[in-house]
């Protein structure tokens, strides 16, 4: 069965077709105001990689925050519900998933057939979200992209002290001004980024095994901390994780 | 004569009362050193006054550095920042129990007994949310300046609800109202009634009791005061003397009761 996924995020949008359990087309485009319209060609763009047309895809499944802007969806499900199908298939062993979005960080508890049995979020405060990261980064002038590599040239850790995102911008001005390294001062945020999701981690005790999704996991000077922290087995997520909620979407849609 | 010395993280005030009442007091901004800033401060303000130090029976400081001064010989007594400021406010009007401090990093609640002295109180300097760093972030996704932010929130007639608490969520939240087209005083309203939450849910803590005092910079908005009213359900008064100098009249009164004074 074909199948495709929608995660409208609140700074990303995702479209993954499955082919069965095989990723055959994949997109992704940052969140705007216009996603509304922007949508239809996101679809189209999936279809298109996986070579094929619109009619051959038999289910459509929405997720993310901006699920009800998806057209046509054959259904609507909860992020922590796709989230939780993808890591519990493809990681089967998982007993629990940390997803870092760009408004939340969610810990999630699965049992041993990959259901979801409890989840945890906090969607109340932006630290440690993408979001938090996407600010600080930005007013260091690195891109998203080159936060790895920025903090591979760090020499030392400049440590941020404050949670919350608005007052840790301005700690990361005052580095800057004070002349410290942004490879420094990044390395320090990452480091903060990765206290505050295995902070959440830990509330499902995050010591059996367990994979980390979301934008954020893509960034190994963040997970490399987490793993640290957390102890236990990390397993990979074995696609890009920043869609896995796309993809649970997408096998959801062959359950039903 | 009797001496309050006030060394904050940006300004450091003195004030001097004698039996009856405050005599002269200065404000200026602090120098490296908190001991620095209290020799200078004050010495400005005595000199103002053709005074000397000679002139102060007692004197007490307060805020960063007050164990140094002290130590220095220019203060016989130390108190904390709190203790001072609930005493401050209390002794402006002796009917003040809860004091409401928001400044631009922090929120504090404090809560005095009958003789002005600190009972308790609770602190917010963790979050944004509910300090100026709010309102100023939220001033500026408006594009007004932070004065006339409360004129505009009291011109709403209906304001417009914020579903979120996080400052940088907020944010985001007014930007999408203007993009549909809010007025943006209803905007401004619902801002000033999303600071008002975070505040009263922080006084909440200490179980907040009449009457209540506002202080801070903050407390220059008054859509700001207007909807902490409605949401504690309390009349809110103003200090009737600069917010800036009510640790240091704190002080001061403090000194004036040691020093024997009346």
């Amino acid at each position: 069965m074909i199948t495709l996924g929608l995660d409208i995020g609140s700074l990303f949008s995702k479209a993954v077709v499955l082919d069965g359990d095989d990723i055959i087309g994949e997109r992704m485009i940052p969140t705007t105001g216009n996603v509304a319209r922007e949508i239809p060609t996101l679809m189209a763009d999936a279809i298109k990689a996986a070579g094929l047309t619109r009619d051959r895809i038999e289910c459509v499944g929405a997720t993310g925050n901006g699920q009800d802007l998806v057209k046509g969806a054959d259904f609507r499900e909860d992020v922590v519900n796709c989230v939780g199908a993808a890591a519990g298939f493809y990681v089967p062993q998982a007993a629990s998933v940390i997803d870092v979005g760009g408004q939340s960080i969610t810990s999630i508890a699965l049992d041993e057939d990959g259901e979801v049995v409890n989840f945890m979020r906090n969607d109340k405060c932006a630290s440690g979200s993408g979001r938090f990261l996407e600010m600080m980064a930005a007013k260091l002038g690195v891109g998203i992209g080159e936060i790895d590599a920025a903090v591979r040239r760090s020499s030392r850790v400049v440590g941020i002290s404050s949670q919350c995102g608005v007052f840790a911008e301005s700690e990361v001005i005052t580095h800057v001004n004070n002349g410290e390294d942004k490879n420094d001062v990044m390395a320090g945020v990452c480091a903060s980024v990765a206290k505050m999701v295995s902070a959440q981690g830990r509330r499902f005790g995050s010591s059996g095994v367990y994979t980390v999704t979301g934008g954020v996991a893509n960034l190994d000077a963040v997970t490399r901390i987490v793993h640290e922290k957390l102890g236990g087995e990390f397993q990979r997520f074995p696609f890009n994780p920043q869609f896995a909620a796309a993809i649970g979407a997408a096998l959801l849609g062959d359950a039903d | 004569m009797y001496a309050g010395i006030d060394i904050g993280s940006l300004t450091a005030e003195a004030l001097l009362i004698g039996d009856g009442g405050i005599v002269g007091h200065e404000i200026m901004s602090v120098l490296p050193n908190p001991v620095d800033s209290a020799r200078e401060v004050m010495g400005r303000l005595l000199k103002g006054k053709g005074l000397d130090w000679k002139d102060i029976e007692y004197s007490v400081s307060t805020g960063y550095g007050r164990e140094k001064i002290q130590k220095e010989g220019l203060a016989q007594e130390n108190l904390s920042e709190i203790s001072c400021h609930g005493f401050g406010a209390f002794n402006l009007d002796r009917q003040v129990r809860t004091i409401v401090d928001i400044g631009g990093q922090d929120a504090k609640v404090i809560k005095v007994d009958g003789k002005g002295k600190l009972e308790n109180f609770v602190m917010n300097d963790k979050c944004a949310a509910g300090t100026g760093h709010f309102l100023e972030a939220m001033s500026r996704a408006l594009d007004v300046g932070l004065a006339e932010l409360g004129p505009l929130a009291l011109r709403s007639k209906k304001p417009l609800e914020m579903s979120n608490r996080c400052t940088i969520y907020v944010e985001t939240e007014v930007i999408h109202y203007l993009q549909r087209g809010a007025a943006r005083e209803d905007v401004a309203a619902g801002i000033t009634q999303a600071m008002a939450e975070r505040v009263v849910s922080l006084a909440k803590r200490v179980v907040p009791q009449n009457r209540v005092m506002i202080t801070g910079g903050v407390a220059k908005n008054e859509a700001v005061k207007k909807a902490l009213e409605r949401a504690l359900g309390m009349a809110i008064v103003y200090p009737g003397l600069d917010p800036q100098l009510i640790g240091a009249y704190g002080a001061a009164v403090f000194a004036r009761g040691k020093g024997g004074g009346s």
